[in-house]
């Protein structure tokens, strides 16, 4: 038999991007171990004929000497029930078994792919009817209808391809629409549709390309289940006796006696083929997968990179002083890679009652920061340097068990989208008494309603709604809920990290009135972080300006807006609408703000400096004192001093 | 599979939960009557017309043949306008709907009547009401365990990601998920008989006259090898879902708060991770229930557990259409309720899916 189809599927795929390609498939072992597997196998069904001391199936005179003989010089793999050679028949077998399961597999895939493409393409009735079909395939048991058909029909070998072939395309439909759903709303093909390009255009050069990954998964994923399901069908009684795949082998031998006869290799190596290939196929599924959507795979349970460096550092505080960090250096460790030096050598002290504003551009550390104050930074993140000091004990010397006892109870987080940081199956009044019962273990039980309803009123939220779900709930809603869990334990320090991003702006502005009136009333201090400059000009005694990850300026807020030193602050403030002067143009600050694992060599901010000079390009700048409470980073300040 | 079991299947929220309730009950009840006209025009169309051939079966005798002639109406026209289906006879369009075989089919099918096995000359009906339970047994028994072991596996993994631990649950669990179930069952066999388990059906001969409990001692005893194949087979899926579902659930945004609330890994498990990581678990295990009949198939026929999967395979070997017939209807039926039972917990356990 001539096994045209045991070559993988083509992809087109020009060089340089195969290139691409193949070093993030090398990236996890678990594909290039599957893909040399099943290239071995498939050496060896071409070339059988080579490796073979026998003819395929020949057993010229069989005695009843011949039959089960256990493996020995002559018969590396011992004979079957038959007298035949079980090595010779098992390499002539992987050509059966893999022209089965690719041949199948192509089938599946053909269909599967035209039903997924014209569901997700056409949409209207065709993916109605579709999907609907689908579901209602997917529900039958897929084995024993196979079984029925080829009971009914003859189990030659086409038949039983056909058939597996015909049943097993559900799971690609499926897969396939969803991603032409997905491709069709991509604007290069919202593009190609309004310039008028037709619709078979479109499917051939647009959505095929994209589709055709997910279709090379899905093939090697089908290939696997057919051989499974080829070679379960050929051991319950319908396999083609003419073609001796695996699965035949395993029937005759396991029907016709090697059970007791003993004859374990008769049984053992037929099967041990099997699985190689599906395990073959099954890795290199995973790491084509893997390709395709990488997941980062980590969470937030797994433990954090220790801290370096950072010697505890003396020095007397003012007793009011309730946070004091000192010169903390973040990096993202990216094994292989350069680390991203996310924050690099922030300090500032925090007050009792204080409201401080830290703000910056997205992506400028600002968050990082915050997280690293309370060691929640996810698992590539270290400390590289510095301390967090929290009433005069370093936060970032302690262990898991003692920050939990800070953790929320003394130092608690807003963050920001509300929707996603309160858990869905449970209810937001449930969620508060947790975090209180949490950290007074002896809070009396009969009061706890009492208490969560005293803090959904605190921030405006009616007691009826403490049964509800998050989903239950506005957005603004969830925000308050979000402020009222942060003050359930009545911490000194609340972190509120962009807590109006993504509401209206009257919703917005309820929530700050709220925060302010929350921090006069219960004397909280606060760090507020944000881009809204004009929040913090309104709300904040102090204002921390952060750029690519370092201090930009920090200073009083009246300072910062009557005098800024930086130039980036500067700049910021004519980006920013004022009241006062309703004539002045705005302008925009231009490029963007830099990647933080590629660093400039120089100051951070040298790029997009209207005042850089030459000395900005090589050299970090260092933070200079201004005056008392005032600091900023910049070489003007050296030059002027 | 559902893709493998590597994609966790997409969360649909219905508004409410009544409606989403009729609506899978229509569908299950829908595809019910697609498998049964399915079953019906199967044995017709395909080559042979196993249901006509029966009539000529040497095995019968004459008072079955009899028999089924006028139960089956084998004499009738297929359906309205065609004689038979293979060949293709086109015959009056004006027959009485009623006396066609498709509604006699239809009518003894509510009668609960299956047909006669050509081989035992007995109602199908009741061959198969025995060994349904069997199956359930074996079944219920293996997924429980599987579940359990594939859930504790899959936390384990996930919490303790790219450890060792995760790292060798994943080679497990990929090794389980390669074995051909018929091939394990084999080895497990070898081995059974190799230190005296039982290895055969369902009890030993002559069990009936003993204590109930030393029957059940006994039944357990016989269960055992063919649990072990069946929890080991679907083991490995379970534990790569539990995996891949808890990884996702454990990098979502209310865990960072769960952490920043000060609740240590065991807390934010149990308290935020797991009953959000098992909801796509059901219908993981709706979907499975599909593919674990194909698993029975192969484990009773290994250890002629008197199942319905052993039943397939013996009708198979006799070429014994009614019980074949029979038996896929019957798995069919009982899988699509099944799903439909696993739909309805999960449109429970999610308190998104509302009450109206």
């Amino acid at each position: 038999m001539q096994i045209k189809a045991a070559e993988s599927t083509p992809v087109r795929i020009d060089a340089s991007r195969f290139a691409v390609f193949w070093q993030s498939f090398r990236k996890n072992p678990a594909g290039p171990v599957g893909f040399w597997m099943l290239v071995f196998v498939i050496i060896i069904a071409i070339f059988a004929p080579w490796l073979t001391p026998y003819e395929q199936s020949s057993s010229a005179s069989v005695g009843v000497a011949d039959i089960y003989q256990p493996p020995n010089a002559e018969h590396w793999l011992g004979t079957d029930d038959a007298g035949q050679d079980v090595f010779t028949n098992f390499i002539y077998g992987a050509r059966i078994s893999l022209f089965v399961g690719f041949f199948a597999a192509f089938i599946s895939i053909v269909i599967g792919g035209v039903f997924g493409l014209v569901a997700g393409f056409f949409g209207g009735r065709w993916e109605t009817f579709l999907m609907r079909f689908t579901d209602v395939m997917l529900v039958i048991p897929d084995l024993p209808l196979m079984v029925v058909i080829v009971a009914i029909t003859k189990p030659s070998i086409m038949n039983i391809i056909l058939v597996i072939g015909i049943l097993g395309w559900t799971t690609t439909a499926r897969v396939v629409r969803s991603q032409t759903l997905a491709v069709k709303s991509r604007k290069f093909v919202l593009r190609a549709r309004a310039i008028g390009a037709g619709k078979r255009h479109i499917v051939t050069r647009h959505i095929l390309p994209l589709v055709m990954p997910i279709l090379v998964v899905q093939a090697v994923l089908a290939i696997s289940l057919a051989i499974l399901n080829e070679s379960a069908l050929a051991f319950i009684g319908l396999g083609d006796p003419s073609a001796l795949s695996w699965g035949q082998m395993l029937n005759y031998a396991f029907g016709r006696g090697a059970m007791s006869a003993g004859a374990w290799w008769a049984l053992v190596v037929p099967g041990f083929g099997i699985v190689w290939v599906v395990l073959a196929l099954t890795l290199l599924g995973q790491g084509l997968e893997q390709v395709l959507n990488p997941r980062l795979d980590t969470h937030h349970l797994m433990p954090g990179r220790p801290k370096v460096g950072g010697q505890a550092q003396g020095g007397a505080l003012p007793n009011d002083v309730i946070l004091d960090v000192r010169n903390i250096s973040i990096h993202y460790i990216n094994d292989g890679s350069p680390p991203a030096r996310a924050v690099e050598n922030i300090s500032f002290s925090l007050r009792k009652g204080e409201l401080m504003g830290l703000v910056g551009e997205s992506g400028c550390g600002k968050t990082t920061l915050m997280l690293a104050l309370l060691k929640l930074l996810p698992a590539a993140g270290q400390i590289v340097n510095g301390n967090v000091y929290y009433k005069g004990k370093d936060l970032t010397s302690m262990n898991e068990d003692e920050i939990n006892q800070i953790r929320w109870s003394r130092i608690s987080i807003i963050f920001q989208g509300a929707m996603n940081a309160l858990n869905p199956v449970r209810t937001v009044g449930d969620q508060i008494a947790e975090v209180i019962l949490k950290h007074e273990p002896n809070f009396p039980k009969p009061r706890l309603t009492d208490r969560v309803n005293e803090l959904l009123d605190l921030v405006g939220i009616a007691s009826d709604h403490r049964e509800h779900f998050p989903h239950q709930y506005s957005g603004g809603m969830r925000q308050r809920a979000m402020i009222a869990m942060a003050l359930a334990c009545n911490p000194d320090v609340v972190i509120a990290d962009e807590p109006t991003t993504a509401l209206d702006v009257m919703i917005q502005a309820q929530i700050l009135q709220l925060l302010n009136d929350l921090r006069k009333k219960l004397g909280l201090s606060v760090i507020f972080v944000t881009h809204d400059l004009g929040v913090v000009a309104e709300l904040c005694d102090k204002a921390l300006v952060m750029y690519g990850g370092m201090t930009a300026e920090y200073a009083d807020v009246d300072v910062t807006y009557n005098s800024p030193k930086h130039p980036y602050t500067q700049e910021l403030l004519k980006a920013f609408p004022d009241l006062t002067k309703p004539k002045k143009k705005l302008s925009a600050i231009p490029g963007y703000p830099p990647r933080l694992d590629s660093l400039p060599p120089g100051c951070r901010f040298a790029p997009r400096c209207p005042a850089a000079f030459d000395r900005c390009q090589r050299e970090e700048p260092a933070l200079h004192k201004i005056e008392s409470g005032h600091f900023a980073s910049c070489h003007l300040l050296e030059a002027s001093k | 599979m559902e893709s493998f079991g590597f994609i966790i299947p997409q969360k649909r929220y219905p508004l409410d939960r009544t409606r989403a309730i009729l609506r899978k009950t229509a569908w299950a009840i829908f595809t019910i009557i697609f498998v049964i006209i399915l079953n019906f025009f199967l044995f017709r169309v395909l080559p042979g017309d196993p249901a006509r051939a029966g009539v000529r079966d040497p095995r019968l005798k004459k008072e079955a043949i009899e028999a089924l002639q006028i139960k089956f109406g084998l004499d009738k026209p297929v359906i309205n306008c065609f004689e038979t289906l293979n060949p293709i006879k086109v015959g009056s369009c004006t027959v009485n709907p009623m006396e066609t075989q498709f509604f006699i089919y239809v009518r003894n099918l509510l009668q609960g009547e299956l047909g006669i096995s050509y081989h035992t000359n007995r109602p199908v009906a009741e061959i198969l009401a025995q060994r349904l339970g069997n199956t359930i047994l074996l079944i219920g028994a293996g997924q429980i365990l599987s579940i359990i072991i594939g859930v504790v596996f899959g936390i384990f993994a996930a919490w303790k990601a790219r450890t060792a631990i995760d790292y060798g649950a994943l080679a497990v669990s990929l090794m389980a998920w390669s074995l051909p179930t018929f091939w394990l069952a084999i080895l497990l066999l070898f081995w059974g008989s190799a230190i005296g388990l039982p290895v055969a059906g369902k009890a030993t001969p002559g069990m009936s006259s003993m204590p109930i409990f030393a029957q059940w001692a006994d039944i357990a005893k016989h269960m055992f090898l063919p649990t072990l194949t069946y929890t080991i087979i679907y083991m490995g899926e379970y534990t790569l879902i539990m995996r891949s579902s808890l990884m996702d659930v454990l990098s979502e945004d209310y865990i960072l708060t769960a952490k920043a609330k000060g609740l240590n890994a065991v807390q934010i498990l149990r308290d935020h991770a797991l009953k959000n990581a098992m909801l796509p678990m059901v219908t993981v295990i709706a979907i499975n229930l599909g593919f674990t009949v194909a698993g029975a198939i192969q484990i009773e026929t290994v250890f002629s557990w008197p199942g319905l999967g052993s039943s397939v395979a013996e009708a198979v070997e006799r070429r014994d259409f009614p019980v074949l017939q029979g038996a896929f209807l019957l798995i069919a039926v009982t899988v699509i309720l099944a799903n439909l039972l696993a739909d309805l917990t999960y449109t429970y356990l999610d308190p998104r899916v509302e009450v109206e």
